[in-house]
C-alpha cells in the first residue's frame, strides 16, 4: 500500500481539505481518510500536516469548527466549510485546474 | 483580517481551553486511527505503534497547531520577558544601572514634560478658547467701551483690573484682591457663576447696585460655604456690597487672581471715566469666523479716531490684539523649550550608556548566544529576546523615570519661578504617562537594537572559531562605542555651556548694586479706606502718626513711601521742567513718582549724591521740595546743577505749583535687577496732594531680625484703625529673592542637566575604558613582561579614551557656538559665545574626561605580566 501512495504537492493539501469539507461536515480523522479512499489511496495525507493545516484554514475563516459526536458515539472536532470557504474552494479550484492543464500541455507538446 | 485578529485574541484568552481542545483532537484521531488498524487484525501494540508513527511527534504537531492558529506571537513574548526578568534578576549590579541611568534620564524628561504640558499644552480653561485674545497694552474703561460699540469683530470684550480692597466684619480686617471688572467680561471668557449670576449690564453704569460677586475660595473660606449667601451684604473698603453670584471652584482669571469682583463704574465712580488711566487688562472673544487679522484692522481704525479725538492723552495708545495663551506663556516658552531641549539631551546621554551597556553585556554573554545559536535558535529569535530585555529594562527605567519626575515635579515648584506662579501642584496626568511610556518604549527599542544588530550580524559559527578578540563583532561595536562616547561629550560639553552661560549671567544679576541695602529690612503694604481717608489732611495725620509710634518702638527705624522697589507697583507722570521750552501735548517726558515720609534715603541705604535729604520740616503748607534719582538728573537736566531746579507735573489748568529739587540720590532697581532705571521724582507724601493714593508701604530697619515686630507693628496700626488691613509683609531680602527666582530657576535647573549629563558621559567614559583595559590584558601583560615603563603603558591605555574625549569636546564646542544662540532671551549681560565660559567648561569636561580613563588605566598597571600571559 505505502509503495503506491504519493506524497502531497505542496500546496494542494489546503485545496483537498476545503474540497471534502464541501460535500458535509466531517472531523479531522475522516478528512484524511476521505481523501485516500476518494483517491484509490494513490493520495496519502501526512498526518502531521492535517491539523496544523486544519486549524489555519480556521483561522483564515473558510472553516469553521464545532464539537459534535461521532459515528461511534464518541466527541468529536467537526469541521465545516463557511460561506468564504466555498468561494476559496472556487478560487483555489480555478488555479488549480490552470495549472495541471498548462503542466499536462508542456509535457505533451515538448 | 478583522477576522484573524478576533481568531487570535479569543484563542489568547482561551488559551487553557484551546490547549485541552487540541488534545482531544488529537487523541481522537489517534484512537481512531489505532481502532481502524485493529479492525485490519493488527496487535493492539503493533497497532498504536504503527499510528504513532504516522503521526509523527505529537508535540511538534501541536506546536504547529498553535503556530497556525497564531497565539505563537504573544507566548513567544510572555516567554521572553520572562527569561529576559530571570537573567536581569541575575545581574542585579547591571541591571541598576541600567535602570537608573534610564530612570534619571527619563525622569528628568518627564519631570520638565509635565511643566511643559501644564504650561504650554494645556488649553486655557474657557470654552473655545483660541476664539480667544488680549490685549498687549492695558487699556481705560472709556476706551474699551468706545471700541466696542465700533467693532463688529467680537462676540464680546470685557476688562478687569485687580487692586486690593479692604474686607472687614470678620474678625481682623483684610486685604482681598478685587477684581474691577466690565459686564462683558465673563460673557468673554464664557463661564457662569455657580450660584446665583454675574453683573448685568444695566448695573455696570455709574451709580448702579452696589453688587460683588465672589469667587469660590472666597466664598467657602469667608461666607462658610453658605448656599444661602445670595442676598446677602459684606462689607468692602467701608461700602456694604450685596452678594449676587458665587463663581465656579475652577474658575481663575487668565492673569489675575480675584477673590471678589466688583463693577469698576460702582466701585471707582471717580476714577472709571478716566480716559488716560490705563489700568485694565482687556480680553475679546472672535466671532465665529472672524480672524485675527480682520479683527485688529478693524479695531486700529477706531484707535485712529480714538487718537484724533483725544490728542491730548491718546496720541500713543494702541491695541495690539494677540492670542490669549501666547499673552500668558509668551515670555516662559523660550525658557521651557530651552530646558526641554537640554533634558532632550540629557536622555540622549542616558540612552547612548544605556546601548553601551547593553553592548558589555553582550560581550560578557557572548558565550551563551553563540551556544544558543549553534543549537538551532534563529538569529531573529535572538535579536527578538534582546530586545525584549532592553525593553523590558526601559519599561522599568520609565517606572522609575515617573518617581523621579513625581520628586521632581515638587522640586520645581519649590523653586516658585514666575512662569509656574499659577500652579499649586503639576500634575502627572494621561498625556505625561502616554509621554513616559512612548520615550520608554523608543529608547528600549532604538537602543536596544544597536547592540543587539552588531552583535548578531557576524557569523556566529565564524566567531566560534576565531580568537573572540580579533572578530569582525568587535570592530564594528568598537567604532559603534566610539561614536557613541564622541557624541556624549559632545552633547554633554552642549549643555555644560550652556550652564555655563546662565550661571555666569546668574552671577552677573546677583552682583548687580540694587541701589540699596536690603539686610534687616521689613517691608508691610497698607491701604487707607476711602470712607473716613478721603480727605487727603487726614491721610496725612494717620501717616505722621503711625510713623511716630512704629519709631517709638525700641530698636527699629521706620520710613514709609508708597511704592517699594521690585514690589511691581509702578506710578508714572508726566512732568515739566522749569525754563525749559514746553513740549508738545502728549510728549513730555514721564517719571516715576514716589511718595516719601520719614527717613527713607538712611533706612534703605540710599546714597545722597548731591544737595540733602527730605526734612521734618518738609511738610504741607511748607515750599514745595522734590528729590530725583541720577537717572532724572542724565536724562532731563544734563550738564547743570540739579539742585534748585524746579519741575512740576503736567497740569490743566495752570498755573504750576513748582517744585524745587533739593537734593539727588542714587539710582535704586526699581523693576528689577535687569532692568534699566527709569528717572525717579521722590516728594514728600504731606506735600503730594493725591487724596486717591491711599496706600503706603511700611519699610522698617532693625538693628537684628526682630521676632515679635510684625505683631507690634500691627498692633499699633489697629491701635489706631481696625479696620485697616496689613499685607505683603516680607523681609526686602525675600523680594530681592523673589525677583530673580525665574532666572534662578533656569540656571539651577540647566545646571542639574548639564550636571548629570557630565556624570553620565564619564561614567560612559569609564566603562568603555574599562572595558577595554580588561580587553587588553594580556597585551599589557606581553609590554610589562617586555619591560615597559608603567608611564608607557598609561600613554598606550589612555591614548584612545583622550582622542575621543578631545575630539567629542572640539564638536561639542562646535555645536555650544552654534546652539547657545537660542539662549540670548536667557543671558543677562553676557555673550551666548563668552569665550572665557567655553574654555573653562571644555577644560572642565577634559578633566572628567581624563580622570575617567585614568582610574581604569590605573588598574592596568596592576596587571601582573605572568597573570596576564597565562590568561590566554
Amino acid at each position: 500500500m505505502p509503495s503506491l501512495s504519493i506524497d502531497l504537492p505542496q500546496g494542494t493539501l489546503d485545496l483537498l481539505i476545503l474540497r471534502t469539507l464541501s460535500l458535509e461536515p466531517l472531523h479531522g480523522w475522516a478528512v484524511s481518510e476521505r481523501i485516500q479512499q476518494i483517491s484509490s489511496d494513490v493520495l496519502r495525507v501526512q498526518q502531521g500536516s492535517l491539523y496544523p493545516a486544519l486549524h489555519r484554514l480556521e483561522r483564515r475563516g473558510w472553516i469553521k469548527a464545532r464539537w459534535g459526536t461521532s459515528e461511534n458515539n464518541r466527541k468529536a472536532k467537526f469541521y465545516e466549510l463557511t460561506k468564504a470557504g466555498r468561494r476559496q474552494l472556487e478560487i483555489e479550484r480555478d488555479a488549480w485546474e490552470k495549472l495541471t492543464a498548462a503542466v499536462s500541455q508542456i509535457l505533451e507538446t515538448a | 483580517m478583522l477576522h484573524d485578529l478576533l481568531f487570535r485574541l479569543q484563542t489568547l484568552f482561551r488559551r487553557h481551553a484551546a490547549e485541552r481542545e487540541l488534545d482531544d483532537e488529537l487523541r481522537f484521531h489517534l484512537e481512531r486511527q489505532i481502532a481502524k488498524y485493529l479492525k485490519s487484525g493488527m496487535s493492539e501494540r503493533e497497532a498504536t505503534r504503527r499510528a504513532r508513527l504516522e503521526f509523527g511527534g505529537i508535540g511538534q504537531v501541536k506546536q504547529e497547531c498553535r503556530d497556525a492558529r497564531g497565539i505563537s506571537f504573544i507566548e513567544t513574548l510572555v516567554q521572553d520577558v520572562r527569561y529576559a526578568g530571570r537573567t536581569l534578576l541575575r545581574s542585579p549590579a547591571f541591571t541598576a544601572c541600567a535602570v537608573l541611568t534610564l530612570g534619571l534620564g527619563i525622569g528628568a524628561n518627564t519631570a520638565i514634560f509635565s511643566v511643559v504640558n501644564s504650561v504650554l499644552l494645556n488649553p486655557l480653561p474657557y470654552p473655545d478658547p483660541q476664539a480667544l485674545l488680549a490685549a498687549r497694552e492695558n487699556d481705560s474703561r472709556p476706551n474699551l467701551k468706545d471700541i466696542q460699540r465700533q467693532t463688529s469683530s467680537f462676540a464680546s470684550s470685557g476688562g478687569v483690573n485687580v487692586a486690593p480692597m479692604d474686607f472687614t466684619g470678620n474678625g481682623e480686617p483684610m486685604r482681598v484682591h478685587a477684581a474691577f471688572v466690565d459686564a462683558g467680561l465673563l460673557q468673554t471668557l464664557g463661564v457662569q457663576p455657580m450660584l446665583g449670576r454675574w453683573i448685568s449690564d444695566h448695573e455696570d453704569v455709574k451709580g448702579g447696585p452696589r453688587n460683588v460677586v465672589v469667587s469660590y475660595p472666597f466664598w467657602r473660606d469667608f461666607l462658610g460655604s453658605d448656599l444661602h449667601v445670595l442676598g446677602k451684604a459684606i462689607r468692602l473698603s467701608g461700602n456694604s456690597y450685596t452678594v449676587i453670584g458665587v463663581m465656579p471652584s475652577d474658575f481663575s482669571l487668565p492673569k489675575e487672581l480675584a477673590d471678589v469682583f466688583v463693577s469698576m463704574w460702582v466701585a471707582y465712580p471717580g476714577e472709571a471715566p478716566d480716559r488716560d488711566v490705563h489700568s485694565m487688562h482687556t480680553y475679546w472673544r472672535l466671532k465665529p469666523g472672524v480672524t485675527l487679522t480682520q479683527a485688529q484692522a478693524e479695531i486700529a481704525q477706531v484707535d485712529r479716531r480714538l487718537s484724533e479725538q483725544f490728542p491730548d492723552t491718546e496720541k500713543e495708545r494702541g491695541t495690539i490684539l494677540i492670542p490669549l495663551h501666547d499673552w500668558l506663556v509668551g515670555n516662559i516658552r523660550p525658557a521651557l523649550l530651552i530646558l526641554f531641549g537640554a533634558v532632550g539631551l540629557v536622555l540622549l546621554i542616558a540612552c547612548a550608556n544605556f546601548a553601551m551597556l547593553l553592548m558589555a553585556r553582550a560581550v560578557a554573554r557572548q558565550r551563551e548566544l553563540m551556544i544558543r545559536a549553534s543549537l538551532g535558535a534563529r538569529n531573529s529569535r535572538l535579536i527578538r529576546q534582546r530586545l525584549t530585555e532592553s525593553t523590558l529594562l526601559a519599561l522599568v527605567g520609565g517606572a522609575v523615570g515617573l518617581l523621579v519626575a513625581k520628586l521632581g515635579t515638587m522640586f520645581l515648584l519649590a523653586l516658585k519661578p514666575a512662569a509656574l506662579h499659577r500652579f499649586h501642584a503639576i500634575p502627572i496626568d494621561a498625556r505625561v504617562f502616554a509621554f513616559v511610556f512612548a520615550i520608554s518604549l523608543l529608547t528600549g527599542l532604538l537602543f536596544g537594537l544597536l547592540p543587539a544588530w552588531s552583535a548578531s550580524r557576524s557569523d556566529i559559527a565564524e566567531a566560534l572559531r576565531a580568537n573572540q578578540r580579533a572578530t569582525g563583532i568587535e570592530v564594528s561595536r568598537s567604532l559603534l562605542r566610539s561614536t557613541l562616547i564622541t557624541a556624549e561629550v559632545a552633547v554633554a560639553l552642549i549643555l555644560l555651556a550652556g550652564a555655563g552661560l546662565l550661571i555666569k549671567g546668574f552671577l552677573r544679576l546677583r552682583s548687580v548694586n540694587p541701589g540699596f541695602n536690603p539686610a534687616n529690612v521689613i517691608t508691610m503694604y497698607l491701604q487707607l479706606p476711602a470712607t473716613g481717608y478721603s480727605q487727603f489732611q487726614l491721610q496725612t495725620n494717620f501717616r505722621r502718626e503711625l510713623l511716630a509710634r512704629i519709631n517709638a518702638l525700641p530698636g527699629v527705624e521706620a520710613a514709609m513711601i508708597t511704592d517699594i522697589p521690585l514690589s511691581g507697583n509702578y506710578v508714572g507722570h508726566r512732568v515739566v521742567i522749569d525754563g525749559r521750552p514746553t513740549p508738545a501735548v502728549g510728549t513730555e517726558p514721564e517719571v516715576q513718582v514716589l511718595s516719601v515720609m520719614g527717613d527713607y534715603f538712611r533706612v534703605m541705604q540710599i546714597p545722597i549724591r548731591a544737595g540733602r535729604d527730605f526734612l521734618p520740616t518738609d511738610r504741607e503748607g511748607q515750599p514745595l521740595v522734590a528729590v530725583v534719582n541720577e537717572a532724572f538728573v542724565r536724562q532731563h537736566l544734563p550738564g547743570q546743577n540739579p539742585i534748585g531746579s524746579r519741575l512740576d507735573w503736567i497740569r490743566t489748568p495752570e498755573p504750576h505749583q513748582w517744585m524745587t529739587i533739593v537734593g539727588v540720590v542714587a539710582d535704586v532697581k526699581y523693576s528689577g535687577l535687569n532692568q534699566p532705571v527709569d528717572p525717579v521724582v521722590y516728594s514728600p507724601f504731606s506735600q503730594n496732594d493725591e487724596a486717591w493714593r491711599r496706600w503706603m508701604t511700611l519699610v522698617i530697619k532693625t538693628r537684628s531680625p526682630m521676632a515679635g515686630l510684625v505683631e507690634d507693628v500691627k498692633k499699633q496700626v489697629w491701635n489706631m484703625d481696625s479696620q485697616i488691613p496689613l499685607s505683603a509683609i516680607q523681609s526686602m531680602d525675600d523680594l530681592m529673592a523673589v525677583s530673580v527666582a525665574q532666572e534662578r530657576f533656569n540656571m539651577l535647573l540647566l545646571g542639574i542637566f548639564s550636571g548629570l549629563a557630565v556624570v553620565l558621559a564619564g561614567v560612559g567614559i569609564y566603562g568603555m575604558m574599562a572595558y577595554r583595559v580588561n580587553q587588553r590584558t594580556h597585551e599589557i601583560g606581553v609590554y610589562l613582561a617586555l619591560g615597559a615603563q608603567h608611564r608607557d603603558v598609561l600613554r598606550l591605555v589612555m591614548k584612545d579614551g583622550a582622542k575621543l574625549a578631545l575630539l567629542g569636546i572640539a564638536l561639542g564646542l562646535a555645536g555650544a557656538i552654534a546652539f547657545t544662540r537660542v539662549m540670548v532671551s536667557l543671558l543677562f549681560e553676557v555673550e551666548p559665545t563668552d569665550p572665557p565660559t567655553l574654555i573653562g567648561v571644555a577644560l572642565l569636561l577634559a578633566a572628567v574626561a581624563l580622570l575617567a580613563c585614568y582610574i581604569p588605566a590605573r588598574r592596568a598597571l596592576s596587571i601582573h605580566p605572568m597573570t596576564a600571559l597565562r590568561c590566554e
